[in-house]
């Protein structure tokens, strides 16, 4: 399967060996972690690829976790995992389906008082409780965000993208 | 030449609004509003579904304080089938235990994250530095207790609703489940990861002790920035003190006596709504007093003028320490919502601990069954949200079906003093000024964030709320844009 991958850098690629990295995610000393709200349509992304990975059992031993978003208290359940990965919906056309990247621990500064960004939970996790899992995060495109359940078929084709559906990961 | 600064949307607060400042030729401050751009539409959203249904969708209005939604929801609910306030004792209490668990959790979110940077770094300091990073490096040991103290409340509404977020447990005439004597001890004696009683009571106290060393090192400036008077509302118990699940509506003015009074199944009756061309939330007012002078602050720091004491001891003492602060008047100070978020934060732990040591909530009578007769076909539910009055207001058909809902969020009330607010910074800050620094804009975005305003549960998608500071000049020209993000 072939997942359009943004790393570090910024650039993009499709790369199956991205696939194999997100499907290595299988271990009990590893998170994956959905947010979104699914009664905003494709806002559910993060909880439908979760869904996936409970009804297939494609996740292993690995612990599943859904969240509205993120919060400050997730500083203390990154604590025991080695390695961790957020899924969530994105806007951003510049991501045609899927979108893997590396974020790093940041400070940034439009976060909300009640969501933190990723880079802002892993500098807090890394800051207060030494704790630094390998994290990654897949960005799922997502197309509209109005008030329904059920997402869109744009966003059902960046689940697909990600693996989703696939017999095995 | 005039000019025209906006700030689209404002940072940290849920939801996208939009502040523009109008300033006259003199740079002196024409005009200042709070604009929300996005319609929240969940009273349509519901219509259709079946009555019971109601508390549970509409607790997705805010992943912060859902249990508010599903709380005021039950209530109205508990009208609708005809059991009205005669919930049993286990099913008040086991309610009452779950709001107060997330009015600690909610306060803490909002006064660390939204307000704490602030009072560590001031106003003027770099972003970069201003935020809960920032917080971090300065303060590890205490943004440590901040993140066990959430973590804390939020395993208790776990536990009542069976996950973290949305969950459920009240149904109409009382709740599905109570608390185990296991579950409680966990709480009260503290395990795996999960802080003891007596470790929560110290560590809700923090937001004091550093409101108090802020208020200390900045006096002049806290007690100055931005005070607004206003009409203060909230629930009050038969004593006329403060409740946050239940009671009469209450007012008062400057001089904390009480100007209006109502059952809050009255509301409606007291109060109407006006539309600005400008801005999709409404504007409450009392009839009574009409537009100019019949809007309402609710929320910290209305609840805590409205009310005379606290029922636990430790907050009652702070709260107549904020009282004599103002000498018994309504406190307008608008960084004084900190004071009071403190104060209630405190209060909400040491109501938790007392209903973690009631035999109630292991009780076993759980549900009133109303009877076939007594349904109404319509409730209305009124709580005190982390945020201020919350109201849910349905109608239901004889089949059971939502045919109306209307939501009044602690927000619309607050839509008012919000814009009040503003201006009042906005001419503090702006007035006379040749140039617009960052610290002048964040410090608009302080006297918002003092509400702690959730406009709209928005989306939580990747890549949103970016910050854009334009500057037009009176023939609608960009003259500059500051973009954050």
């Amino acid at each position: 399967m072939c997942l359009s991958r943004r790393g570090p850098s910024g650039g993009q690629a499709h790369d199956p060996a991205v696939a194999t990295l997100i499907a290595s995610f299988t271990g009990a000393d590893c998170l994956v972690y959905g947010i979104g709200n699914v009664g905003r349509q494709d806002d559910g992304l993060g909880w439908a690829y979760v869904d996936w990975l409970e009804a297939s059992g494609a996740a292993g031993v690995a612990t599943l976790h859904r969240g509205y978003q993120l919060v400050l208290e997730d500083a203390d359940l990154l604590r025991p995992f080695a390695r961790v990965l957020f899924v969530d919906a994105t806007k951003d056309p510049a991501v045609d389906l899927a979108a893997l990247s590396r974020p790093e621990p940041l400070a940034d500064v439009p976060f909300s008082s009640h969501a933190l960004t990723v880079p802002t939970l892993l500098a807090t996790a890394r800051l207060c409780f030494d704790a630094e899992p390998e994290a990654w995060l897949l960005a799922l495109r997502g197309h509209s965000f109005d008030l329904e359940v059920g997402l869109t078929p744009g966003a059902r084709a960046s689940l697909a993208a990600a693996g989703v559906g696939a017999s095995s990961r | 030449m005039s000019r025209r600064i906006v700030i689209d949307p404002v940072t940290r607060i849920e939801g996208h609004g939009k502040v523009v400042v109008t300033l006259d030729e003199d740079h002196r401050v024409a005009d200042a509003r709070l604009h929300v751009v996005e319609f929240r539409g969940y009273e349509r959203f519901v219509q259709g579904h079946p009555y019971w249904e109601a508390p549970v969708l509409l607790q997705r209005v805010c992943g912060i304080c859902f249990v508010s939604h599903h709380l005021a929801g039950a209530k109205a609910l508990d009208d609708m089938v005809g059991v009205g306030r005669a919930i049993t004792p286990t099913a008040e209490k086991v309610r009452r235990l779950g709001h107060y668990a997330q009015m600690l959790q909610s306060h803490t979110a909002a006064f660390f994250l939204l307000s704490a940077p602030e009072m560590l770094f001031g106003v003027d300091a770099p972003p970069e530095v201003r935020n809960v990073v920032g917080l971090v490096e300065a303060d590890r040991a205490l943004v440590t207790r901040v993140v066990l103290l959430r973590k804390w409340g939020q395993e208790i509404l776990q536990t009542l609703y069976g996950k973290r977020m949305h969950g459920i447990n009240s149904v109409p005439g009382g709740v599905q489940k109570g608390l185990t004597v296991a579950e409680r001890d966990r709480f009260l004696r503290g395990e795996d990861g999960v802080p003891s009683m007596d470790a929560v009571l110290d560590q809700a106290q923090d937001a004091l002790r550093l409101f108090a060393d802020f208020h200390e090192r900045h006096r002049a400036m806290v007690d100055a920035f931005a005070p607004v008077p206003m009409l203060n509302m909230g629930l009050v118990d038969a004593a006329g003190d403060a409740d946050y699940y239940d009671g009469r509506l209450r007012v008062v003015g400057p001089a904390r006596e009480v100007v209006a009074e109502m059952d809050d199944h009255d509301y409606l009756d007291h109060f109407s709504e006006a539309v600005e061309d400008w801005s999709y939330l409404k504007f409450p007012f009392l009839k009574a007093f009409g537009r100019e002078q019949g809007s309402v602050r609710v929320g910290s720091l209305a609840r805590l003028n409205v009310t005379r004491h606290l029922s636990t001891p430790l907050a009652d003492a702070e709260l107549q320490r904020f009282h004599a602060y103002s000498d018994g008047m309504a406190n307008a100070r608008t960084l004084h919502g900190n004071w009071a978020r403190a104060i209630e934060l405190l209060h909400a732990a040491e109501v938790v601990r007392d209903l973690l040591h009631d035999p109630d909530l292991q009780g076993t009578d759980l549900v009133v069954d109303p009877g076939p007769d007594a349904w109404t076909g319509e409730g209305i539910g009124v709580v005190e949200a982390p945020r201020g009055t919350l109201i849910h207001h349905y109608r239901a058909d004889d089949d059971g079906a939502i045919t109306f809902a209307n939501l009044i969020v602690a927000t619309t009330q607050n839509n008012e003093v919000l814009n009040r607010t503003v201006r009042a910074v906005a001419e503090q800050e702006l007035s006379g000024r040749s140039e617009i620094t960052e610290g002048m804009m964040n410090a608009i975005e302080v006297g918002i964030r003092a509400y702690d305003p959730c406009l709209s549960c928005a989306t939580h998608a990747l890549g949103q709320m970016p910050l854009v500071v334009s500057v037009y000049d009176a023939a609608g020209g960009l003259v500059d844009e500051r973009v954050r993000g």
